[in-house]
């Protein structure tokens, strides 16, 4: 039986592999059996320490995900240990990008998503509402917040939550998403964790 | 549709993934989509068309439709041939007296449009003030992106528009106008804004606001329809539910109307009156033929008689 997957999703650079090695880690795996699977291609594994995988996998350049980057998660609870696959996912963009790459791996990301038990869908609390459009979220979130909406397993993490600004930011999410479980969160510091953990642990 | 066909288009770049995620809802809620292929897309199209055609009266709107449609293709067509291409601005500004057909119509420009892949839903949201002008500052604003953004991939149909502009420069209607406005420009392409209400005041409305109206190529006006046209919209209505007029019935309906249109136009409804006639007069059959002793026979079902429209309007 495959694992349930719990995945993370959102625009590019809000953070999400950062914070699945860090989520990783905060769950107390030593090191990470990473599954890569580029789209249309095959699945390979690495095992990776939470170093290296910070130094390999993140960065400060968008798209350095492109395709499912799978942690498989043995989660210590109260009353046992819950399995899951914690699932990475390529960046969301606002528009249709030119690369091919992208699309791709966008549309890898997409196929997925209709199956995945959990869905984390991070947000940068710290940018929110700096575009300058009439509202503050881009429509890939609204959207990516509507479609999420319609299952049980949907939380926002408000991630960044160490800079300054993403306190504003945070209200106008909660604001702009009224009726949605918004989790303030920072995946470098890994502040908020234990709320995330509970919201996993409760839909496995 | 298929999921499968929304992730093709999503990786061939003509949906982006918000419009891809708006797909997958609709898949998801069962909500009506275009058919599988190309060539059914096509059928459809000619199916809406055909619907448009079987329009009572609206001559002038069907050409415009027609024109609008022509536009569009030869468009496309351009855009594959890499000519020159004029931008694909479709908001609207649609005048005329309630029950003018108004809404029928941007219904089915929304499927046309749907059809010919210039919008990715072409559902309708229809709105009027209340729905957009709020109570206290922000909040306007705040109501209308909520519309705006149901409206994506589709049309926002904004009736009685002319009332944004009602109570003046303090109003918060101007509020909406502006996050309108600003919507038109964050979101080109991605859904198509109809403005309606009678055709004085809408005249009035792009007046008082001159940055409105340039961004509105497109003006339809909605004749009244004549007394001709209203009964056969009311036989129409009447076919759809199965049920025929006694000669009588149609006396007593052709006097009805006939008073209504010497009434302002703005108090007689047109259509609309005409169906809420239609609707009570069903109603009235039902309990005539309930209270009627003896056997209830086939014709005694299908027939509206004159009586079951009352004694007058």
């Amino acid at each position: 039986m495959s694992l349930k997957a719990c995945m993370i999703i959102g625009k590019a650079n809000v953070g999400k592999t950062l914070f699945a090695i860090n989520f990783a880690d905060y769950l107390q795996v030593t090191r990470l059996e990473i599954e890569f699977t580029p789209p249309g291609e095959k699945t390979h594994c690495r095992s990776l320490s939470r170093k290296e995988a910070l130094q390999e996998l993140t960065g400060t350049t968008p798209h350095q995900t492109l395709g499912l980057q799978c942690i498989q998660i043995q989660m210590p609870g109260l009353k046992g240990k819950k399995r899951f696959s914690l699932m990475d996912t390529s960046g969301l963009t606002e528009g249709i990008p030119d690369e091919t790459n992208i699309r791709r791996a966008m549309a890898q990301t997409l196929a997925e998503v209709r199956e995945a038990a959990i869905i984390l869908h991070m947000i940068d609390a710290s940018s929110h509402g700096k575009s300058g459009a009439i509202e503050a979220m881009g429509q890939v979130d609204w959207q990516v917040a509507q479609f999420g909406g319609m299952r049980k397993g949907y939380a926002v993490l408000a991630n960044k939550m160490d800079l300054p600004e993403a306190a504003a930011g945070l209200r106008q999410i909660r604001e702009e998403l009224p009726g949605h479980l918004v989790l303030p969160i920072s995946a470098l510091h890994k502040t908020g964790f234990a709320e995330v953990k509970q919201f996993v642990w409760r839909h496995l | 549709m298929t999921v499968e066909e929304v992730l093709d288009w999503l990786e061939e770049g003509r949906v982006s993934p918000a419009e891809a995620f708006v797909l997958f809802r609709a898949v998801e809620e069962k909500v009506e989509l275009p058919n599988d292929s190309v060539k059914d897309n096509q059928e459809q199209l000619e199916d809406v068309l055909a619907e448009l055609d079987a329009l009572i009266g609206l001559k002038e709107v069907k050409q415009l439709v027609r024109e609008i449609q022509a536009f569009v293709q030869i468009q496309k067509r351009r855009t594959e041939e890499r000519l020159v291409t004029e931008p694909l601005v479709l908001h609207t500004i649609f005048r005329g007296n309630p029950g003018t057909g108004k809404t029928t119509v941007a219904r089915i420009l929304g499927r046309m449009f749907r059809h010919m892949e210039v919008l990715p839903r072409g559902h309708l949201i229809e709105v009027e003030r209340a729905d957009l002008v709020g109570e206290y500052i922000g909040h306007t604003a705040q109501k209308t992106r909520e519309q705006i953004r149901k409206a994506l991939g589709g049309i926002l149909f904004i009736d009685e528009a002319y009332s944004l502009a009602r109570g003046g420069e303090k109003d918060f209607g101007k509020e909406a106008i502006d996050a309108l406005v600003k919507a038109m420009e964050d979101h080109k392409q991605e859904f198509i804004l109809i403005l309606a209400g009678y055709t004085e005041e809408m005249e009035f409305f792009l007046q008082s606001n001159p940055g409105l109206r340039s961004r509105f190529p497109l003006h339809i006006d909605f004749p009244d329809y004549n007394s001709e046209e209203l009964l056969a919209i009311a036989e129409l209505m009447l076919e759809k539910r199965q049920y025929r007029l006694t000669e009588g019935a149609r006396r007593r309906l052709a006097l009805l109307v006939q008073k209504g249109l010497r009434q302002e136009a703005y108090s007689f409804g047109n259509a609309r009156t005409v169906r809420n006639w239609i609707e009570l007069a069903i109603r009235r059959q039902a309990v005539r033929l309930v209270q009627k002793s003896g056997e209830m026979t086939r014709k005694d079902l299908l027939h509206i008689e004159a009586g079951d429209f009352g004694e007058g309007w």
